[in-house]
């Protein structure tokens, strides 16, 4: 499957995520990993398996990285129909409630254009006692599964 | 044979240049030196200790020193081990990451009395500095000059309980200064409007969590940004919280006139809003009103290039402002400005290594070694157990690799 990990960055924390994500992935996928910041919302291709990973930032907001893309997302209001993403986030629980901030706005731009999420939206909380990659790598398993029968379906 | 590049400070700005230019060109050899026997600087000794979330991206520049091909040489200090000029003659660049440590003075009048201490002061002693000054008593009123998140970091590490301070990383010498503090109010005073206060929203946020406290905010005003509405919000949300023993009280809009006291603190004299003098009693001062020390240039920016391979990053560069992720892109910008310099530079010959023979130098492995006895048995309720004292980390360092620093 082919399969495209976008990932949203503040600290960088992110976009290592992302990569650790794309090389777990590599053996098995034709994979590539993206900035957020570098993809065109015009440019999604249904045969295409979207991973994407962000994290939070401020009280509750897309990362910078994410934020030229979530504009580009609202002005171009592409149709995203037949796009299947998973997505992944990262927070912080020590400051705020709203620490899964980031991921949830993704997911809802995506999905607000037509674009189906695979599988629960799971947030690494960077105060808690697990690895990001501990979390993310059995995540990422599971949800390419489910969408090894979806992605390119009705394309 | 390859470019060599030196980043002089190991703190997240000098790991974020490295990191970048090892992604762009991973054959490069970049060594980071650092004064300290350990690395990360202001993320060890400057991010607050129940920020351990904060702290999670020393996970990318441990990376950078296993994955990445990036040497650490720790307990290298510029001046004392060796010239500026012999660093910069073995290697085609040398980044300057130092930072900027000192505290900011008041400029008023009293502003040497005893009782009056800078955040850095007193921030590098809490996080076990080695070079850090001993705590001092602050008596039962401190009071906080300054509207950054500094000030909110000292203002909730000493409003904390000590149960609230689970998961962190204070060491037992400040957990035990701060559980006998004998603290009953403390203030928190800014210059400027509450609408202008410098504070991240989400920072004031974290405060509602407080146990002990019962906090007052005075003279919130209105705002005009969409910025100053977010403080104004999240102060309002703070206003009356708690019915803690310990009160916090935020005061806006006071310029301060006059450190008061004869040999020791007794209260800060300040211009009010309303034209008067008002004064405020205190038993200590602390200055949150930002940092000192040598800059780069007159003219700050986020890629400096001060001579032919010479250059500054972080706050050495841009100024005493701007936070971990802003460094983080000025990094990226400055790791160009490097990389098309380098390209530009005529191929140079074989040099000798520099560094890793200068006596007492502390490798990553050393490091390593020292993080490893930091984190093997942490005391109940803390995740790392730091050493403060710099010949006990020394002593660890060299644990395996005598043979390399005879």
């Amino acid at each position: 499957m082919k399969i495209a990990v976008l990932y949203g960055t503040e600290t960088g924390n992110a976009e290592m995520l992302a990569e650790d994500l794309a090389a777990e992935l590599e053996g098995d996928h034709e994979v590539v990993c993206k900035n957020l910041s570098a993809v065109d919302p015009a440019g999604f291709d249904a045969a295409t398996f979207y991973i994407l990973v962000s994290s939070t930032y401020g009280d509750g907001d897309l990362p910078a990285s994410a934020q030229p893309f979530a504009k580009a997302v609202e002005a171009k209001a592409p149709d995203l129909s037949g796009i299947h993403f998973a997505i992944f986030g990262l927070g912080d629980s020590e400051y705020h409630d709203t620490f899964n901030g980031g991921g949830e706005k993704l997911a809802a731009l995506m999905t607000a254009r037509g674009a189906v999420q695979v599988g629960e939206r799971v947030t690494h909380d960077a105060s808690g006692p697990d690895m990001a990659e501990d979390l993310a790598f059995p995540w990422a398993r599971a949800v390419v599964e489910t969408a090894a029968n979806l992605v390119g379906e009705d394309a | 044979m390859s470019r060599r590049v030196a980043i002089v400070g190991a703190g997240p700005s000098g790991c974020f240049v490295a990191q970048a230019l090892l992604k762009a060109r991973p054959e490069l050899q970049v060594d980071v030196l650092d004064r300290l026997p350990v690395p990360y600087g202001l993320v060890r000794y400057g991010v607050a200790a129940d920020h351990q979330g904060t702290k999670a991206i020393t996970r990318q520049f441990s990376r950078l020193f296993e994955r990445q091909g990036a040497r650490f040489f720790g307990n290298v200090a510029i001046g004392r081990d060796l010239t500026l000029e012999a660093l910069r003659e073995a290697y085609d660049a040398v980044v300057i990451a130092t930072g900027l440590a000192a505290d900011r003075r008041l400029g008023v009048p009293g502003d040497d009395l005893a009782g009056v201490y800078g955040a850095g002061r007193i921030t590098r002693a809490l996080y076990e500095h080695p070079d850090a000054e001993p705590l001092p008593p602050l008596g039962p009123r401190p009071l906080i000059v300054g509207n950054g998140n500094v000030a909110i970091d000292l203002l909730r590490l000493l409003a904390k309980t000590p149960g609230e301070l689970d998961g962190s990383d204070l060491g037992p010498g400040p957990t035990a200064w701060l559980a006998g503090s004998g603290i009953e109010e403390i203030t928190i005073l800014g210059r400027s409007p509450a609408s202008a206060a410098r504070f991240d929203a989400v920072m004031l946020k974290e405060l509602v969590r407080l146990g002990g406290v019962s906090i007052s905010v005075e003279d919130l005003g209105t705002a005009e940004t969409e910025e100053g509405t977010r403080t104004l919000e999240a102060l309002a949300a703070l206003r009356g919280h708690g019915t803690g023993a310990r009160r916090i009280r935020f005061v806006f809009a006071r310029r301060p006139l006059a450190v008061e006291g004869a040999g020791h603190v007794t209260g800060l004299l300040c211009a009010a809003p309303d034209g008067g003098e008002e004064r405020f009693a205190a038993t200590s001062i602390l200055t949150a009103i930002g940092f000192d020390g040598e800059t780069a240039t007159a003219q700050s920016g986020s890629a400096v290039r001060m001579a032919p391979g010479l250059y500054g990053a972080g706050w050495f560069a841009r100024g005493p402002r701007g936070t971990i992720p802003d460094n983080r892109a000025d990094a990226q910008a400055l790791a160009s400005l490097i990389l098309a310099d380098l390209d530009a530079m005529p191929a140079t010959g074989q040099r000798g290594e520099l560094l890793a023979c200068l006596p007492g130098v502390v490798t990553y492995d050393g490091w390593t070694r020292i993080d490893a006895a930091e984190t093997a048995t942490p005391p109940p309720g803390r995740c790392r157990a730091k050493i403060a004292d710099r010949a006990a980390m020394l002593s660890l360092a060299a644990g395996g690799d005598q043979k390399e620093s005879h």
